[in-house]
């Protein structure tokens, strides 16, 4: 040992600390100053790949909202997309406007927890609380449509969706949509255009353009540092490419860049789910199924824009009831591992929580 | 379609391109296809083919300038499974993915230098998402107990046939 690592010192960050979700990440610290990090998953590794070789499909689309809690629709919907793909489904019209709406409203919902868990970062609570109340909104629509305010049971499935939106959901989704534009208007008094919040998240934790690619960033993390990417965008899914719709980008690549990015993709969402509840047609919403029949054989593979960057999932049937092998590519994978350890590395102590929430991760959907 | 892997009958599909080829050609074509601009890689999977004995490992990238997935797939062999590491050409997001399946099916990326364990702790059993690893058995081992009168059942191999 160097006499000047004798000053080093170790510190867990997580995997019981309010900003870390169940995720440990060991620091070693010079000072104030971190000279390494090396992430520590595995607190949620609860085997989706292999879980789901041993169900059928409709099953695995319950399943699959485990994925991740904070977006569980997300998780459906690439699921339902890729058994579409083996069994050549062509899902109806109305389904997939039905299906679009759900995800984005997951979006909004999810993206509602990132902004109220980065107040808690800040310490300041009343974000927190504001971002919170304002999610519910949109939970009680989920559960209007789903049953389940937070998981929906594999409502988006394959072949379509479980079932219609029930009466009145046009008005009511209509006045959640109002209701959370008042709650971003004010969250951008207090927390955005914070002058308190901006010093805390303007220059910390940079990410450069050149290093997306390498570590493997995508989603608003990667369109925070000047890349336009989204699969909405660049490889439509769904009726994604009928629908207008900007990708906000931003150049800085800082956490306060990123935090914009999401606030800007809010708004986007927001218009989304108007455009698609005004031009949802009428008609089915489900082709038929065998929910316990053989599959087809052959493989597929489904990526969508989630949350918090590039979701994919691939599948291998071998023309049994249950696939042959499930392969899930979580955005917080990369985000959590590479891309934490190397923006850490240099920051101060304080930033950690901050930087860490400004990458929107979901520990579940890493460990899967 | 991309002329540098024209020769191996790629199978287009919507806007992803399916392609197989030899293992020892597949460091030599990822390395051309980034450098033609799959820039992104999305990530690496493995299949376990037990019954013809071969891993397939394939890789998921993406191109903004053509807009198109291509997914190449090569196959090795199960036994002392050995293949060369794809981190110099994608760097970290090529590493965690390659330490992740090293891992979970034990597949040697040679030259990776950081393939510590990933999510399992003090794992001593064979790589559990082999197909021929029997989680069956090792929960019945590990975690039941059959003089338990409540988990008798999952040792009845009637019920926990699969």
């Amino acid at each position: 040992m160097k006499e000047k690592d004798l000053f080093l010192y170790e510190l867990p960050f997580g995997p019981a600390h309010s900003g870390s979700g169940n995720f440990h990440v060991k620091i070693i610290m010079d000072g104030e100053k971190i000279v390494e990090a090396r992430a520590d998953p595995g607190y949620l590794h609860r085997g989706f790949e292999k879980l789901m070789e041993y169900r059928s499909p409709i099953q695995n689309a319950v399943l699959s909202d485990r994925i991740c809690v904070l977006e569980p629709l997300s998780w459906n919907l690439v699921h339902a997309e890729v058994v579409d793909k083996i069994m050549g489904y062509d899902i109806p019209e109305r389904a997939k406007y039905i299906r679009v709406i759900m995800a984005e409203l997951t979006r909004v919902q999810s993206h509602l927890i990132w902004f109220g868990a980065t107040s808690i970062a800040t310490g300041f609570d009343t974000g927190f609380k504001i971002a919170i109340g304002y999610r519910d909104y949109i939970l009680d629509l989920f559960e209007m449509v789903t049953g389940g305010r937070v998981y929906p049971a594999g409502y988006i499935r394959p072949g379509g969706v479980r079932w219609d939106f029930p009466d009145g959901f046009k008005n009511k989704c209509n006045e959640v949509l109002e209701k959370i534009e008042k709650g971003m208007a004010s969250m951008d008094k207090i927390l955005f255009k914070n002058h308190t919040f901006k010093l805390r998240t303007k220059d910390i934790g940079i990410l450069n353009k050149k290093d997306v690619s390498i570590l493997g960033a995508t989603g608003p993390v990667a369109r925070a540092s000047g890349i336009k990417m989204d699969v909405r965008k660049d490889d439509p899914y769904e009726i994604y490419d009928n629908l207008e719709f900007e990708v906000p980008v931003e150049d800085e690549g800082d956490a306060y860049a990123r935090f914009m990015v999401g606030r800007e993709e809010v708004n986007q969402s927001i218009n989304i789910i108007r455009q698609a509840l005004r031009e949802m047609p009428e008609g089915s919403i489900s082709v038929k199924i065998m929910p316990f029949g053989k599959m087809k054989e052959g493989e597929a593979y489904a990526r969508i824009e989630a949350a918090r960057g590039e979701a994919g999932m691939y599948m291998v049937s071998n023309g049994k009831s249950v696939p042959y092998r499930v392969k899930i590519r979580g955005p917080s994978f990369l985000h959590l591992i590479p891309v934490l350890q190397h923006l850490l590395v240099g920051s101060q102590i304080a930033d950690v929580p901050l930087i860490h929430w400004s990458l929107n991760h979901c520990p579940a959907d890493m460990d899967r | 379609m991309i002329e540098e892997i024209e020769k191996y009958n790629p199978r287009e599909e919507g806007s992803t391109i399916w392609i197989n080829i030899p293992s020892n050609k597949l460091h030599e074509i990822l390395k051309k296809l980034k450098e033609i601009g799959f820039e992104h890689l999305s990530m690496i999977n493995i299949t376990d083919w037990i019954d013809k004995d071969v891993f397939e490992i394939g890789y998921f990238l993406w191109s903004s300038k053509y807009k198109k997935n291509i997914v190449v797939k090569t196959e090795i062999d199960r036994e002392n499974a050995k293949i060369k590491t794809s981190s110099d050409i994608w760097n970290e997001s090529a590493a965690i993915h390659e330490r992740e399946l090293h891992e979970l099916f034990g597949v040697e990326f040679e030259k990776n230098n950081d393939l510590a364990p990933l999510f399992l702790e003090d794992w001593k059993e064979k790589p559990p998402f082999r197909k021929d690893f029997d989680w069956h058995e090792y929960v019945r081992k590990n975690y039941y107990d059959n003089n338990n009168e409540r988990e008798k059942a999952y040792f009845d191999k009637n019920v926990t046939k699969n």
